[in-house]
């Protein structure tokens, strides 16, 4: 079955909703699952086709470390460092297609910034045309 | 312990890198295939896009790690979660697909700066006998890029192949390295 295409200006109010919404997002990234930009909020701070790469690895190698240790399917990956977090997850509904990178800065609060990924990725999923025909 | 060799393949999408580490492991390989979403999905259902993981028992040689990296150039900084302490990269072209010389081009592109300083070799896969005109334009590539290294025929998917691969590329790192530093283990290990 072929998925239909989300509607794309949705997606990307998604993206702006959450960087306007959620204190420290700095960039936010819906990219398609094997490492190409679907669509982008950075303002130009990040190169977006290196982001949706890095991304696809990280949430396909935290998948594989998942399966390989019996620990469940993903939910998300986070890495944090000393100036920054990023939060990578996949989007329900999208048929498995797109996943949502978030950067967000160091100081930016972790339960928030995971609520509001969360949020956003529902915005996302809601943008796809409801299944059958 | 036993010694380690970790060698890496490089090469475009479809030239056989994750069908090869699946075919030799002696353990349940460690894949990152995604289903393709662009015209990659008309040749096959998946791709590559973090690394393929792989081992394979070489009894008193010791044991040989195999990593596989995505072919697409937009995955390049996934080389440097694999440099460290690496024997050298084979670099695998479908040797029967029109396009093998366009994606080798590209290969070549993304890692030429990475290769001239490893052991490499180019591994022919996926045709029997692949022409001596076909190999003189990849040599004609390789050379575009400052690089030299053999060219051999290899089913990717046949251990006895792969393993003529990572001989000669001990022989390359015993007598061609250019003297790149290698990273040593503490003595302990
Ligand atoms: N005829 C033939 N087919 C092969 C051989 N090796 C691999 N294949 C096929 O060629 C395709 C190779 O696909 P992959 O192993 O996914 O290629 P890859 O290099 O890992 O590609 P990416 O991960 O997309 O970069 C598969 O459809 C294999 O069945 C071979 O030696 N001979
Ligand atoms: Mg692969």
């Amino acid at each position: 079955m072929a998925v239909k295409a989300p509607d794309r200006a949705r997606c990307i109010q998604a993206l702006d909703d959450l960087v306007k919404r959620c204190d420290g997002v700095n960039a936010a990234m819906l990219a398609l699952r094997d490492g190409r930009p679907y669509a982008e909020r950075s303002g130009g701070r990040v190169e977006p086709g290196k982001f949706a790469a890095m991304a696809s690895s990280l949430l396909a190698l935290g998948s594989s470390v998942l399966r390989e240790l019996s620990a469940g399917t993903l939910d998300h990956v986070l890495v944090e460092g000393g100036a920054g977090k990023l939060v990578v997850a996949n989007v329900p509904g999208s048929h498995g297609l797109l996943i949502l990178a978030v950067l967000a800065s160091h100081d930016a609060r972790l339960g928030l910034v995971l609520g509001q990924a969360k949020t956003c990725a529902l915005e996302v999923a809601a943008a796809f045309p409801p299944n059958g025909e | 312990m036993k010694q380690s060799y970790k060698m890496v393949f490089v090469g475009e999408p479809g030239a056989g890198k994750t069908t090869c580490i699946a075919a030799l492991s002696d353990i349940k390989p460690v894949t990152t295939d995604v289903g393709c979403t662009d015209e990659l999905a008309m040749i096959k259902e998946t791709t590559t896009v973090a690394l393929d993981y792989g081992e394979l028992d070489l009894g008193d040689q010791g044991r040989l790690l195999l990593y596989g990296l995505p072919g697409q150039s937009r995955f390049r900084f996934m080389f440097d979660v694999v440099r460290a302490g690496l024997l050298g990269v084979v670099i695998l072209v479908d040797a029967a697909s029109s396009h093998a010389l366009d994606g080798l081009a590209e290969t070549l592109e993304t890692y030429a700066d990475e290769l001239r300083h490893l052991p490499c070799v180019l591994a022919l896969n996926k045709h029997p006998d692949p022409p001596d005109t076909f190999k003189q334009q990849c040599q004609d590539l390789l050379r575009k890029h400052k690089l030299v290294t053999p060219i051999l025929a290899v089913d990717a998917r046949k251990r006895a192949d792969v393993i003529r691969v990572f001989e000669l590329l001990f022989v390359l790192l015993e007598y061609g390295s250019d003297g790149a530093p290698r990273q040593e283990a503490p003595a302990w290990l």
